[in-house]
């Protein structure tokens, strides 16, 4: 045992390492009959796990495929092409106007950012750490926006457009992208701001600092991963929207790259699909550039309003 | 004692431009949820009682908006669709991610990757999934009868979103992809929350590891379950995005729900030349209503659970 055990002192700092040398012993007890049952239950979990994941990025290697194939071997033959072409994004981009509209996306999503950024960090540390009366009242009240079902509103709020002059604006589109996220986003920074203590306020308050310097240069570099958080879950959600956008932009011209893309299925009965899944392909390159560089956080946003509300 | 009563002096003033300040932060919030939530739902109650096309004002007409609904067949049909849909996904997206995240959370090499895999779908917005899956569908050239051709399965392939008896399946099928990874990361955060000393003392027992997981697992995730069956229950009332996208409704309303109804009502082609307003409120009143009743019932089966546990 002692011949077995790396060293003592390592034996007494790691408890979970020794324990699991003095369980060896039973191990070796089992029969080989039911370790290789084990054994085998484990591949076919294996089995299961690659079969589910391979189903489930399937239909976007399908994409990625289909894009790279010549135009008229798309119907019929082999699933991987024989013969690799970039055709299609060139196509793609010169005949569905993609630079105007892709910039479209990029400043909607980036005001959107921003706005939702700003204006839920203040209430969000406000709601956190200032104290008012009527306080969890409001906060309450604003959060019901979460329960709000979107095919109710979009109605009234179509309305309510055309009454501010702000139908088929782009800036309306962002004003109404940044009212319906603040809530969220507030209940994100709020829960970050919540883990900072008092006392760096109080300090500053000693200090002689005023509140909104407090705020601005003590506690919101302190919340960094908060506001990474809404940063990349509003990104993708903003940059994701169809319904909105489709909605209250009529003029073609001006709308993001998702409802322009729905715009150009609907259109005309689209038979290039190279074309089609090369411009697909584009759209969701950021989204993944973003995902595979902020997953962590992009995960603990969703999974922290999910299991809050 | 002089200090006393300075500070007795002070502190009023100090508070009261505390509360200012407090209030100034969340200004800002409060005005875009007047503007762009509070005020157009609160609006719609109004509109559901109304007979607008848009362009006159609005006529009062008390309740006949819902008379009509009573005797509206497509409304019927839109309903028993909303809730056969939101019944099925539900069970599906509660049990599935649940098992599938106990499953992965065993432990096994290289487990990351597969959840970052399953978790893919989500970071895709609703046009890039459905139009992809349109193509997937497709009668002729999509990969799904390719396959089943290619195996010797004729006979099963199919014009998936054209038949009437398996759209609705086959949306399902795309809302179960896009939604596998969000909720199973969902339970995945819960299972971190329960006690490993729980299952120690289960397997001392001599527990198994289904008696394990129905007498432990199932029961500590409650909370997280109610979460995810209400996140549900609120997204199946109120899908849109993916049914509007792949069918628009067809064939022959065969998935017609009652979010594409009311959108093809107030800004398609539904009701001819002229948006029926009032009615299309109506119906989104209806759907406010469902998802009220879920949230309720919800919470009482929660607090009930927690009362007894």
């Amino acid at each position: 045992m002692s011949a077995e055990a790396p060293s003592t002192t390592q034996q007494a700092t790691v408890p979970g390492r020794a324990e699991g040398i003095a369980t060896r012993p039973s191990r070796h007890r089992v029969p080989a009959g039911r370790r290789r049952r084990r054994a085998a239950r484990r591949s076919a979990g294996y089995v299961f796990l690659v079969a589910l994941s391979g189903a489930t990025v399937f239909p976007f290697v399908w994409m990625l495929l289909t894009s790279v194939r010549h135009r008229d071997t798309v119907f019929g033959g082999s699933l991987v092409p024989d013969e690799l072409t970039f055709g299609a994004y060139g196509r793609a981009w010169s005949q569905l106007d993609y630079l105007s509209h892709f910039l479209t996306s990029v400043v909607v999503t980036t005001l959107t950012v921003l706005g939702v950024l700003a204006l839920a960090s203040l209430a969000g540390y406000s709601f956190a750490k200032l104290d008012f009366p009527g306080k969890q009242v409001i906060y309450v009240t604003l959060l019901t926006t979460l329960m709000m079902p979107l095919t109710a509103l979009i109605l009234p709020l179509f309305l309510q457009m055309k009454t501010l002059s702000l139908l088929n604006t782009r800036q309306g589109l962002i004003l109404v992208y940044i009212g319906l996220s603040l809530p969220f986003a507030m209940f994100l920074m709020r829960a970050f701001f919540e883990t900072l203590p008092d006392e760096l306020i109080d300090a500053a308050r000693v200090d002689g600092a005023g509140e909104f310097r407090i705020f601005w240069r003590v506690m919101l570099p302190l919340a960094a991963p908060g506001v990474a958080t809404v940063v990349v879950f509003q990104f993708l959600t903003t940059w994701n929207e169809f319904l909105f956008a489709q909605t209250f932009l009529q003029d073609p011209e001006i709308l993001p790259l998702q409802p322009h893309l729905f715009g150009v299925v609907r259109g005309q009965h689209v038979t290039d699909w190279p074309l089609l899944t090369a411009a697909l392909t584009m759209s969701v390159l950021p989204m993944v550039l973003v995902y595979m560089r902020m997953q962590r956080r992009f995960v603990a946003g969703l999974t922290l309003g999910a299991v809050k509300s | 004692m002089s200090d006393l009563v300075g500070t007795a002096r002070v502190r009023p003033t100090a508070r009261t431009r505390r509360w200012a300040v407090g209030y100034l932060f969340v200004l800002p919030i409060a005005l875009f949820f007047a503007v762009f939530v509070a005020f157009p739902f609160l609006r719609s109650f109004y509109l559901s009682l109304t007979e607008w096309s848009g362009f006159t004002s609005p006529r009062f007409i008390g309740l006949r908006n819902f008379q009509s609904l009573a005797d509206d067949p497509v409304f019927w049909k839109a309903l028993r669709t909303t809730i056969i849909y939101t019944a099925v996904t539900t069970i599906l997206q509660t049990t599935l991610p649940m098992l599938l995240a106990v499953f992965i959370n065993i432990g096994w090499r290289g487990g990351v990757v597969f959840r970052t895999l399953l978790f893919i779908p989500v970071i895709v917005s609703f046009v890039v999934t459905a139009l992809l899956w349109q193509l997937i569908y497709d009668p002729n050239f999509g990969t799904l009868n390719q396959v089943l051709r290619a195996v010797g399965l004729d006979a099963l392939a199919h014009p998936w979103l054209a038949d009437p008896m398996t759209v609705v399946p086959a949306i399902m099928l795309v809302s179960l992809w896009q939604s596998l990874g969000f909720y199973m990361l969902i339970f995945l955060a819960g299972l971190q929350g329960i006690d490993p000393n729980l299952y120690e003392a289960a397997r001392i027992d001599g527990a198994g590891a289904r008696q394990e997981f129905l007498k432990i697992t199932v029961p500590m995730l409650r909370t997280v379950t109610a979460v995810v069956v209400l996140l549900n229950l609120i997204n199946g009332f109120n899908t849109f995005d993916v049914i509007y996208v792949m069918t628009g409704g067809g064939p022959n309303r065969a998935s017609e729900v009652l979010g594409t109804y009311l959108y093809k009502l107030a800004f398609g082609t539904e009701s001819g030349a002229t948006p029926s307003f009032g009615y299309a409120t109506a119906i989104s009143m209806i759907v406010f209503a469902l998802c009220v009743a879920a949230a309720v019932v919800q919470l009482r089966i929660s607090r009930r659970a927690r009362d007894v546990g």
